[in-house]
Formats: structure tokens, sequence, C-alpha cells
């Protein structure tokens, strides 16, 4: 496994069972995250997506500690983060984010917005009473507030300027990583690109690593460089993006691309698709867990659980017939070419969206 | 044959595409509905038209709060009131007016000759009655048969949903099943009286990409098979551009653009619906920043005078905050509402 290449962030055979044990717990196990290993590159952006229930979600708050593993260890700059003790991993924190999905569960809706995001810059003493307050003006107009809503409470927001409250929130502590679960799939479209964009500016802006923890794949194609995709616990290929998208090696990848709804009404054609459910994690099936769905599967599939293997090109896939099926044609999606009328008009578009923006904001 | 009548309505009835279409089996007109409390004039629901033919597929595209939810409700009857008040507008269905039907009428038409299916499938199913006897239900309320050959049909009915062991699934409560189940199950409650309309508001948004492709592929099928309409409510412009026919972007209550689903994915012309497509990250290798709408839909007490999409419209002028714009048809059933459509012509050189 590939431990170098400058990794800010690591997990190492990451386990996390739920259930069991306990005496009020149920008896049957969920294995949401069974021996995943990933090392996130300082100032990449690393996309973990997968359908729901393939632990994704439970894998990010792993590697913020956020949860406790079963088994495994996490890393960060090299240095194990389960044996810290609770002050010092409070003091972690500050570099360790988080955003979540729903913006509004996540906000106390008793603390006005300039409470909420500054909180943090006085539990880890970067600033009191007016300093405190310039700096929460400041991380407001970063993420497209106005130091005015310092003053307003949770709901009196749209679920776009919640969710930029949130991010005000995670950068408060001048954080080196962020970790986004489904930061944009509870917004709109239009708000959701509003987002999207936001999140790449702060990125380069203060240099950020992001972990995207997502299931919407034109999203992550869009803001990743490398993508992890898990399938009922564990990462069955790990790519660069282009490499990911052009040419899936994984039989799961290859489907879950296949089945993307391509926007464009002439190149309608029926696809071969993924039949039935994800099998419940109390109960993943033997050998390789996608053989129950997978259409190349063989007996050594049901028997035998594929390495997660290098493939070349930094990439690593968990398929015993990888190499067979990669040239079977399914997957690789071809995003047609957006029509002249449409490339004229969206050209325009954005000239007169950019010249919108000065007018609003002269001088930024 | 075409008349000064027929043009009348064409006029106002983006979801017709041509003379040559037969009769229309729904055919919505001049639909407003207003919320109690709105500021006068501010209506949820702003002057609605359109068409749907059999066996033909209208997706009613935007974002939340644009109305789409709400003019399906009052196609099934099924709009709160109060709030929502019909102010203006009729919609016929086979010769009545769903919208002044009594409502015995309207429950012997929901769920028989027209159906919705919704988001949440489990929200929409009894949690207390098995599968079977919720899909049976259906069935003995609107037909003269006896509850064995009702049991029959919806025994049927999950096979043409593709549910695995369907005699099992019979006696299952929804709670045991999967999102991606209930969805069929709800399409099985659905069709289970072979409906000439079928309202499917947002059927795969909860759903995973891999689910998302089966429902739509089985939705597109029994379509098939049977040659019922559609109007499907979505935001998810792939999906749109996967089974519709025809199209009508809806912005905060107006239709602001419809047509043809290749019109309006080739040639789209309403700043709004170029917004949302820019949006979208394409599939493709990476294309530079998102476009993106400024701001958010306004709330109805600060609903714009003019076009309601000018306050964040990169193209929006004086002209835009004073008037509506009104739906004009740019090409033969491609209509938008915007004063500067096409915008090349008006806005292509720098001002």
């Amino acid at each position: 496994m590939n431990t170098g290449d400058d990794a800010i962030l690591q997990g190492i055979g990451l386990v996390k069972h739920f259930g069991g044990g306990g005496l009020f717990s149920s008896q049957t196990i969920v294995h949401a995250v069974d021996g995943v290993s990933l090392s996130v590159r300082r100032g990449e952006t690393l996309a973990v997506v997968g359908e729901s229930g393939c632990g994704k979600s439970t894998l990010g708050r792993l590697l913020l500690r956020l949860i406790e593993p079963t088994a495994g260890d996490v890393l960060y700059e090299g240095r194990s983060i389960l044996s810290l003790d609770q002050a010092e991993m409070r003091r972690l924190r500050r570099e360790l984010q988080i955003i979540f999905q729903d913006p509004f569960a996540s906000l106390n809706p008793r603390m006005t917005v300039g409470d909420i995001v500054g909180e943090p810059v006085w539990l880890h003493g970067l600033g009191k009473g007016a300093q405190r307050r310039e700096r929460v003006a400041e991380l407001l107009r970063t993420v497209g507030l106005l130091p005015a809503h310092a003053n307003r409470y949770p709901h009196e927001f749209s679920g776009g300027q919640r969710q930029r409250i949130g991010i005000a929130r995670a950068l408060a502590g001048e954080p080196k990583l962020i970790v986004g679960d489904e930061p944009v799939s509870a917004l709109d479209v239009s708000i959701q690109a509003q987002i999207v964009n936001l999140l790449e500016d702060l990125k380069e802006r203060f240099g950020l690593t992001l972990v995207i923890v997502a299931h919407d794949l034109a999203v992550i194609r869009h803001m990743s460089d490398r993508v992890a995709v898990m399938y009922l616990g564990e990462i069955v290929e790990l790519s660069a993006t282009d490499d990911l998208f052009d040419s899936p090696l994984h039989p799961y990848t290859q489907a879950l691309l296949t089945a993307i709804p391509i926007p464009s009404p002439a190149n309608r054609k029926p696809k071969p698709l993924l039949q039935g459910d994800v099998p419940s994690p109390t109960a993943p099936p033997p050998g390789c867990r996608f053989h129950t769905r997978c259409p190349h599967a063989r007996p050594l599939c049901r028997e035998q659980r594929p390495l997660f293997e290098a493939a070349g090109d930094g990439r690593h896939v968990a398929c015993h017939f990888w190499r067979e099926i990669q040239n079977a044609g399914a997957g690789n999606i071809s995003a047609p070419p957006a029509s002249p009328a449409l490339a004229r008009r969206m050209a325009l578009y954005k000239t007169w969206r950019e010249r919108q923006d000065e007018a609003a904001n002269p001088g930024r | 044959m075409i008349d000064d009548a027929v043009l009348q309505t064409m006029r106002a009835e983006p979801g017709s595409r041509g003379h040559s279409e037969p009769e229309p089996l729904l055919r919505v007109q001049n639909l407003s509905i207003r919320f109690d409390g709105a500021p006068p004039g501010v209506n949820v629901v702003d002057d609605v038209s359109f068409s749907v033919a059999k066996g033909k597929t209208l997706c009613l595209v935007g974002e939340s709060g644009c109305g789409k939810s709400v003019t399906a409700l009052s196609l099934m009857g099924l709009l709160p009131t109060p709030p929502a008040r019909i102010v203006n507008g009729a919609a016929h269905f086979q010769g009545k007016d769903l919208l002044s039907l009594p409502e015995r009428e309207r429950a012997d038409m929901r769920g028989n000759r027209t159906a919705m299916i919704f988001q949440e499938p489990m929200t929409s199913l009894n949690p207390a009655f098995t599968v079977g006897d919720q899909i049976m239900e259906g069935i003995l309320r609107h037909r003269k048969v006896s509850k064995s050959d009702a049991r029959e049909r919806a025994l049927d009915m999950l096979q043409r949903v593709r549910i695995p062991a369907p005699e099992k699934r019979m006696r299952a409560y929804p709670h045991e099943m999967s999102g991606g189940m209930r969805q069929r199950i709800m399409i099985a409650m659905a069709l289970a009286n072979e409906p000439e309309l079928l309202i499917a508001d947002e059927p795969t948004t909860a759903l995973d990409v891999t689910i998302q492709a089966q429902i739509i592929s089985l939705i597109r099928r029994l379509q098939d098979e049977s040659g019922m309409a559609m109007i499907l409510i979505t935001h998810d412009l792939g999906v749109v551009a996967e089974v519709a026919d025809d199209v009508a972007v809806m912005y905060a209550g107006k239709i602001v653009e419809a047509g043809p689903v290749e019109a309006i994915f080739e040639d789209p012309q309403h700043p709004y619906t170029i917004g949302l497509m820019g949006s979208v990250p394409s599939l493709g290798r990476r294309q530079g920043r998102l476009a993106t709408i400024r701001g958010t839909v306004p709330p109805a007490e600060l609903m714009p005078k003019g076009c309601r999409f000018a306050p964040r419209c990169p193209f929006a002028d004086g002209r835009c905050d004073a008037e509506p714009p009104p739906l004009t048809e740019l090409s033969p059933g491609h209509w938008t509402r915007c004063w500067y459509a096409p915008l090349e012509d008006h806005r292509g050189g720098t001002p």
C-alpha cells in the first residue's frame, strides 16, 4: 500500500462494527467499515463515493475520530490520533473539521450565527471580545454572508446560507483538513453550484485538504483529484478522477457510472442495469461482497475475498478479474458535447454573470 | 383543422407540440393557485398552462418552491385548502374539469383513472398494513371484483414491477423493505387500476443512483406497455433528458420555458434554464468553474413586480424589473418568457 506522497491523514486497516456486545444493543452486527486503508494527500480533494449504507459517512467520521474504530489506526501528520487524550484531541480538532449534509440539524437553533461561528474562535483561544467579533465578521464575509448576519438565528436563513454558516464555523479554527459529509446533496441545484464553487475557492485560498463524502458522481468528478469507491464497507477502487471516469476498472464502478442519467436527450439508449439491492451490512456476502450483483461473477468470487491490488498509474482495485473486465465495454460514460446554441448562450451567461458579481462587489 | 379557437388554446399551451397531435389527454389552462396570506397578486402557481397526450411524458422542472408539486397536488385534488386555493384555471381530463369535480367524483378518479407516486415511499405507505393489503385496497375500492381476484391482480402487479418472491412480499410490511423496493410497491399500487395519467413527484430523488436507474427503466417499460400519459416532476436534468417528450421549466410559480425535450436541451432560451444547466457539473472532463445563479428564489412577500427571475438574472435591466414578460413562441412548440430571447441577438455585444 502506498504510504508516501506526503500523506496528511491516513487510515490503516480501519474497521467499525455497530451493535453486538452490550446488554441492550442488538445481537446483529453491522459491518459498516471493514478493513479500509487509505491515505489523504496534502492539498488534494479526495472523494469517497458509494450508495447508502456503504460506510462512506462512517469512514469520514473515523478519519476525524468522531467515533472510535473497532480496529485499525488513524495517523495525522504521521502520528496516531487514537492515542491522544481528550485535551490533546480537542486541540487537534482545530485542524480537522467537518461540514455536515443537513446544515439545519448541525446548527444550534438557540445560538446566534455570531455565537455559532465565534464559539471555536473562543474555544481555541483565538480571540476575545472585539477581536472575536471582528474575526466572525471576516469569516462571514469569507463565505459570502454579511457581517450583520451575526445577530440572526439559523432559522432565518435558507438552506444554502445555512451551509455557508456551517462552513464559516468549520473555518474558524483555521483548519488544515475538512471532511465534507454530503455537503451539497440537500441543496437545490443552483445553490449546490454556489457551495461547490465556494469550497473550491476556500480550498485554494487557505491551502486546505478536502475529503468529500458524496454520492453525486457529477459533483465528484468536478471537484475531486482522486476518488475512492466504497461498497458494503470496503473500498473497491481508488483512482485519479479522470482515470476512474474514463476507464473504470471495478465492475461496481462501471455499474455506478452507467447508471448516471446523461443530460442529452439525443443520446438515449437502453443500458445494462445493475440488478437487485445492496445486501444488508449485517450479513455481507462471503468472498467478494459485490458478487451477488456482479454481471461478471465466477465461482472464485463467491469464495475468496479479492485483494486490493495496485493496477498501475497509482490505481488500486479489489477484483479478481479486473484485467479481463476492464475492456468489457460497460461503464465509461461519454458526456456529449453541448450543442452550438447552448455553448454560445452558456458563454454569454458566464460573461454576464461575472459582470453581475463585479457590479455587486466592486473591486473584489 | 386549424381555427382561431384552436390557435388560441395552442398559444396558451406550451405542452403541445403541433396540430397533428391527437387531442391531449390532459389540458391544463391558466391554472393559478394562491396561498392565504400571500400578498395580493402573488400566486404560488401563476397562469400555468400545459397539456399531455396519451403515452407521452411531460417533465415539470424547477427548484424547491417553484410550484411544481402544488400544481400536481391540485390536479389530484389533494391540495390542502386552506391555505391553498385555486383562484383560476381549468384542467380538462376526459371531458371533465378535474379542478371543479365534487369530492366524491374526485375520489373515484384518484388511484383509478389518475394516480400519483411521491418522493418518499415510506411516508405514503401505511406501516400497519401488509403490502399486499395496501395494493388490494386500491383495487377493491375502484373495481367490482372478488377479494381473491384482487389478490391475483396485486400479485400480478408485484411481478410486473419485478419484485423478487412476490408471494412472500405480499405478506411483508413496508419497514421490512429497502427504499427501492418500497418505491416499486408505490408504483404497483399506482398502476394497479391502469390509470390513464400518472403523476410522479420526484419518484427517484431519495434513491441511490443504481436504484434510480432501475426505477426509471421500470416506469418507462410500464408506460410503453400501457400507453399511459405521465407528468414527471423532477429537478434532475439528467432524468429529464432520459424520459421526457416535453419539458416545462418552472420558476417561482410561472412556466419560464417549455417545449419538446430536444429544443430545451439543445436550444435553451431562458436565462434560468441556461443557469440551471450551468450549475450541474458535466460528466466529462472538468471545464472550469461552475456557472451559478446568484441568490435564491424570492419569498412571496418580496416577489418582484416584473419578471420574477429578474433579481437573479445576469441579463436583466429596467424593463425586466418593471414589466413581466409574456410567454412567447420562438419556434413551433418552443415557448419562453424572456424579453431578450434569443440572448445572442439582444445581449451578444458588450454593453
